[in-house]
């Protein structure tokens, strides 16, 4: 019995070298964790690898990258290749830019990508993206517009054939307060592109490949093909929905039109209201990351991360509305726009696909800069504290209580922050009867309660989303709880800066996740489960659901 | 009772190593004066497991000819604690919190631990939250009292609990791991107000900063207290009756091992005790055959297990997660601050399901057929082919000769399943999809165990694979190339080798205190009182356990990090520092580990997070010698697949027990044993040491 090896490209091979690629990324992910300066990237994973091909399609990504760099590589390489087409590159070049119309939608964040060669041939790029803390400028809630934000490095090579380009590294040095963090930042990243290259080498001589070309087209076109399918299954047709956040000095309407014709799927943003002179604008290359994520995790999760799985996707917003503003409008927060693609998708979605949404989330996420002196001490801490809302209920689960989508952001421990902070947390808990009412409830929010100690006041900052506009339900489940914020348990506006001084408390509760079908459809078990535990009181149960023991 | 001098020439010194699995509970016994060593394997009985251990363990005196009386120690694992966390089979058991916080075991790290799934579970908290009760009390972070449990409240509480009819309660007060004054009121007067309720602290099971770690673990404590403690005493009673030694040895998850009085004080910390066995024995395999670094490779029927050891020692963590709801993934279990053997599993075993996903590609795991039904080979009913399916179907197991030839497959109904399953819908051959199974899963093991040494700051290719476990010995040549390592080493019993790692464990037991201070401001008379109290009760334990006073060694480790920074290094701090007050030498000692393990350096303040010690009892010298049987080596030869031959080629299959020491033998070729096959791939050689290691050497 004698058989031949499997031939090239059979999908045994294909799965060996998707699988070894998607390790690859997660290695170099690993590295750079290991070695970076900021706790953003190491704490948040906020950061990301991507591999592209020669014609700049990326193939694969790191695996825990957070969602709004999903994709967005591919449209940064074609805007650094119209500058520097590919004759003009040269090995050890690193290109480099954190425009926010390019990039990922802030300054924040600085995308470098560097050409692969091999025996003198362009094989594709690796590339990464990571998170910085200082940018320089003077980013605040207030800034009326991006040149406030910080500095914009413009698409330039940081390495030039392997030597660091002086001049851009002299203005970082003189733009940033902390440069070493930044710039230490940028290197380790060099060195785990080389790292990379290596290992990329190594993998393309044990497999028999002379480079990415055939195994980018075979599994781009797999994970187009595993989409499509998805979406093929949904009734064609135009779904809309409206979802309004509380915005600034007026609400914010986001309007979604989602259009399924065939296997493809249009997002069209048209109808949302103007940009705005507060820093939540959405560059609409954030706009697509976060659409594209709704998508995936909706019709076609757990299939890997490439260009392949945005062909059936088209995102569009008319220019100079909040999610796809023109420059100079001020984006820092953009995350604040950004969070309601997801739910506005499921909105519109939710008509025909109704088993395959969620109903929304006490998202985006809520935080707190706290600004203050210790006792004692002459410098300022500053820090930020992050608290998440319920999650929406699913269609087949409740949500979880203090979980958000699609933000995931990690809390802190209360003993740590009391460490580093002269504040007591007095509470942390779950807040009955703010989970969404339904078949499905929605994830209960929570309650936190810090006390000033010290003798110096502390500015509390917020900007709080879904408090006039809590979490909605979804096919008639009702809508969570809407954020509470309190000074001394009186109301405080949810966007603003106050001070509190000694023995003053300010307590921030997160907004609950909405409900999903009819409350009527709960069963008279999970109610008495939800009586049992408190996170229902038997008053709401009564009122919302009809129920009497 | 001299336990731990093997040099002792007293008539008989058995020493009897046991461990539970889900299926089989292994017995090994030693003689530790000639080295020689018998293994037994018999059902787990899960209704009793004392019941199998005692069966065992008479069986093994029975084959040996040995006696009760004969037996000097007793070292024992169990799956006990973790399959009670994870089938939620605990006490019924309550927490009492601080005011405000008695959600924080619900709400956990607030992270979705599967970035693009809407429909994650989170882990079921042990303690439902109308079992949570709240305390009026307060520590500050600096730990000085803030307020004082009112006594009058505590008595409602204590009236509350009783009604509320639970076995266990665990008390969690914030700071507590800075100052348990709080936590000990509450815990003397509930103890009063509830004879026969088992009450733990935060502070007794773990004192380590971090409110939701700490209370996962001090909860997860008193949930397996009460039926662990049930469990040894019967067990102790019952070995009493057999006239064995009333001294029974548990092995914890950090690869000590305790006596059974201080283990039921802290069962959580034999969470994984099995494996840690299993590492213990690498270390053992990897010294024998003169190789300190080794990635100990564990494949067993539903997942592989991998983790490191260096310098002969393996690598701890105090980070562990037990009873996952989701595919093995991190984050979607529940928390232990423990310390552990610092291991990975993925969902890996030779029982994993081979698929087709959504990108027509092949895809192993994480479902198991487990043991019932089984793989299709099996012929329990099985229909899903697994990595034993394909380990068949491409000649690596003999249908006839598996598990010694007491279990028959069918490769019928492998063929049947990978046709149907894999083959037919992806347009390969039986046998292209089989080798599909057996190199998807290899990559996706060799990926797993590549990334879990860069987190641990090093490179996978300075280690030796060592295989253990039934399928180990099968995958671990294709695994080793796939990561760029050399050399595989293959122990003997490595089916029975958890079991085999008890026996070569020390006494030991690790105290851990929270104690968060920048170098520069270290008190380091405080610091080395402390140390110097934990090191007495480490010492009172290990004598007490029969270590001899002159024997036990103490070692100090700081957790360190540059300020602000995420992850802490673990720092040997010697005696002679503490000594000397040194505070230079202490950031000295960090900046060095750090660079060893990163490469770099920072130019930024340091801090000390905690400070642990370890009091043990010297390593047994274990020198298994090897039993070989004579005759002929070579049973006969069978057409095994080979990717570097092009396909199936002529293999010869030796049998593991006949092949002398030193003999050189080329690949391709197999060596079979009773619970495993080694697999020598064509471009290495397998060379048998003199303990009955196989060695292999891959070529490039």
């Amino acid at each position: 019995m004698t058989e031949q090896p499997p031939v090239k490209l059979s999908p045994v091979k294909v799965g060996v070298v998707w699988e070894r690629l998607s390790g690859l990324m997660d290695q170099v992910g690993e590295t750079c964790v290991r070695t970076s300066f900021s706790s953003v990237v190491r704490e948040n994973y906020d950061f990301a690898i991507g591999l592209l091909d020669k014609r700049g399609r990326q193939i694969a990504q790191s695996r825990r990258s957070v969602p709004s760099f999903i994709g967005t590589m591919s449209r940064t390489l074609t805007a650094m290749l119209e500058k520097f087409p590919i004759e003009t590159l040269n090995d050890g070049d690193v290109m480099i830019t954190n425009d926010g119309w390019l990039g990922t939608g802030h300054l924040n964040d600085i995308t470098m990508i560097k050409p692969l060669f091999r025996d003198g041939r362009l094989i594709g790029f690796i590339g990464s993206i990571f998170h910085t803390v200082d940018i320089g400028g003077a980013p605040s809630p207030a800034a009326k517009d991006c040149y406030e934000e910080g500095l914009n490095i413009p698409i330039s090579k940081i390495l030039i054939a392997g030597e660091e380009n002086p001049l851009l590294v002299d203005i970082l040095q003189a733009n940033l307060r902390e440069p070493e963090e930044t710039l230490g930042d940028i290197r380790s990243g060099f060195a785990a592109y080389h790292a990379c290259a290596a290992r990329l080498f190594r993998l393309l001589d044990d497999e028999d490949l002379p480079d990415l070309e055939a195994f980018a087209d075979d599994v781009l076109n797999r994970s187009e093909a595993s989409l499509r399918r998805a979406i093929e299954a949904i009734p064609d047709g135009t779904y809309c929905d409206t979802l309004t956040a509380d915005g600034f000095d007026h609400p914010l309407d986001i309007r979604v039109s989602v259009t399924i014709k065939g296997s493809d799927i249009a997002v069209d943003f048209a109808g949302t209201t103007d940009q705005i002179e507060h820093p939540v604008n959405s560059p609409l290359t954030f706009t697509q990351a976060y659409s594209c994520y709704a998508i995936k995790c909706a019709l076609d999760p757990g299939t890997p991360i490439n260009d392949g799985a945005f062909r059936p996707i088209t995102v569009t917003a008319p220019e100079g509305c909040l999610v796809n503003p023109r420059r100079p409008a001020p984006v820092w927060g953009r995350h604040l726009s950004g969070h309601y693609m997801p739910p506005a998708i499921y909105g519109a979605l939710s008509q025909v696909a109704p088993d395959k949404v969620i109903a929304d989330c006490g998202s985006p996420l809520w935080n707190v800069y706290f600004k203050g002196r210790r006792d004692g001490e002459d410098r300022p801490f500053v820090k930020m504290f992050f608290m998440n809302g319920g999650h929406g209920a699913r269609p087949t689960q409740d949500g979880p209580g203090c979980l958000s989508f699609p933000s995931n952001v990690s809390n802190q421990a209360i003993e740590q922050f009391e460490n580093q902070v002269p504040m007591l947390v007095e509470e942390k808990t779950l807040v009955p009867d703010t989970g969404g009412a339904g078949a499905f409830r929605g994830g209960n929010a929570q309650r936190l309660t810090f006390r000033n100690l010290g003798d110096a006041p502390i500015t509390v900052t917020i900007r709080h989303e879904r408090v006039a506009n809590p979490p909605r339900g979804l096919l008639g489940g009702e809508a969570g709880a809407g954020g509470i914020d309190m000074i001394n348990g009186d109301r405080i506006p949810s966007k603003s800066q106050n001070s509190i001084a000694k023995g003053d408390t300010v307590t921030f509760q997160t907004p609950g996740g909405g409900g999903m079908g009819p409350p009527g459809d709960r069963t008279a078990d999970a109610i008495r489960t939800d009586i049992a535990s408190g996170l229902v009181t038997p008053a709401f149960a009564k009122e919302r659901y009809g129920y009497e023991p | 009772m001299n336990l731990h001098n093997p040099d002792a020439k007293t008539a008989t010194a058995y020493r009897i190593g046991v461990d539970i699995g889900g299926t089989f509970t292994d017995v090994v016994m030693l003689d530790p004066a000639t080295g020689k060593l018998t293994n037994e394997k018999v059902l787990t009985t899960p209704d009793d497991p004392s019941e199998g251990v005692l069966n065992g363990v008479t069986r093994i005196l029975a084959a040996g000819n040995a006696t009760s009386s004969s037996v000097q120690t007793v070292i024992h694992g169990t799956t006990l604690v973790a399959n009670a966390l994870i089938e939620r089979k605990g006490a019924k058991t309550a927490l009492v919190t601080t005011k405000g916080f008695r959600d924080v075991l619900e709400i956990g790290r607030e992270l979705r631990y599967s970035i693009y799934d809407l429909f994650i579970d989170t882990p079921v908290p042990l303690v439902p939250r109308e079992l949570r009760f709240e305390v009026d009390e307060r520590m500050t972070s600096k730990g000085a009292v803030l307020r004082a449990p009112d006594p009058g409240a505590l008595r409602a509480l204590a009236a509350d609990i009783r009604a509320a009819d639970v076995e266990a309660v665990a008390i969690v007060f914030l700071h507590a791991f800075r100052n348990d004054e709080n936590e000990r009121v509450v815990k003397e007067l509930l103890a009063e107000a509830l004879p026969g309720i088992t009450i733990c602290t935060s502070f007794e099971v773990m004192p380590q900063i971090g409110e939701y770690e700490r209370t996962s673990t001090a909860v997860a404590n008193a949930f397996v207290q009460p039926i662990f403690s049930n469990y040894i005493a019967r067990l102790v009673s019952e070995m009493s009756r057999l006239e064995l030694p009333e001294d029974l040895f548990l092995m914890l998850a950090d690869g000590g091992t305790v006596h059974h009085e201080t283990a039921v004080k802290y069962p959580i910390r034999l969470v994984q005790s099995g494996p840690a066995g299993g590492a213990q024995a690498a270390a053992v395999f990897g010294k024998l055959a003169e190789e300190p670094n080794i990635l100990c490779f564990d494949m067993g029927g539903t997942t592989a297990k991998a983790c490191l050891i260096q310098d002969g020692e393996a690598l701890k963590t105090d980070n562990f997660e037990v009873a996952r709801v989701f595919r093995f993934a991190k984050g979607s279990g529940l928390p232990l601050q423990v310390p552990v053997i610092d291991m990975i599993e993925i969902g890996a075993g030779g029982g994993s399901i081979a698929h087709v996903d959504k990108l027509g590609l092949i895809r192993v795991g994480p479902e198991s057929a487990s043991s019932k039904p089984g793989p299709a080979c099996y012929g329990l009913g099985g229909t899903h082919p697994t990595v034993t399916d394909a380990d068949l179907m491409l000649g690596y197991l003999d249908a006839a000769s598996f598990l010694g030839g007491d279990m028959a497959l069918s490769k019928e109904a492998s063929e049947n399943a990978i046709r149907q399953a894999l083959a037919e819908p992806l347009g390969l051959s039986v046998v292209e999809a089989a080798w599909g199974i057996y190199e998807t899963v290899n990559e996706s093991m060799a990926q797993a165990a590549t990334i879990h040494a860069l987190e641990s700051g090093r490179k996978v290719q300075d280690f030796t694979v060592l295989a253990i476990g039934g399928a180990g010995p099968v995958h671990a040549s294709n695994l080793a190339r796939r990561m760029g390592v050399r050399r595989v080493i293959c122990p003997v019993g490595a089916g029975v080798a958890s079991a085999f790692g008890f026996l070569a464990s020390p006494t030991s037991f690790e105290f851990v205190r929270a104690a968060i201070e920048p170098v520069a401001e270290l008190d380091l008379d405080r610091i080395d009182a402390m140390v110097r109290e934990l090191e007495e009760e480490g010492r009172r334990l290990v004598t007490a356990a029969g270590v001899a006073p002159e024997d036990a060694t103490t070692s100090i480790g700081a957790l360190m990090r540059y300020m602000g920074q995420g992850y802490e290094v673990e720092v040997t701090i010697p005696r002679s520092v503490l000594d000397a007050r040194d505070t230079a030498e202490v950031e000295s000692l960090f900046v060095a580990r750090y660079e060893a393990l990163f490469g770099r350096t920072e130019k930024m303040e340091t801090e000390v997070i905690s400070w642990r010690v370890q009091v043990s009892g010297p390593k047994p010298v274990l020198e298994p010698t090897a039993a070989l049987i004579d005759g002929p080596a070579q049973k006969g030869t069978r057409a095994v697949y080979f990717s570097e031959s092009g396909g199936f080629v002529d293999t010869p299959v030796y049998d593991r027990y006949r092949v002398k020491t030193g003999e050189q033998i080329d690949g391709p070729a197999l060596f079979e044993e009773r619970e495993s096959t080694i697999i020598v791939p064509p471009n290495a050689v397998a060379v048998p040491d003199a303990h009955g290691n196989l060695i292999i050497e891959l070529g490039e």
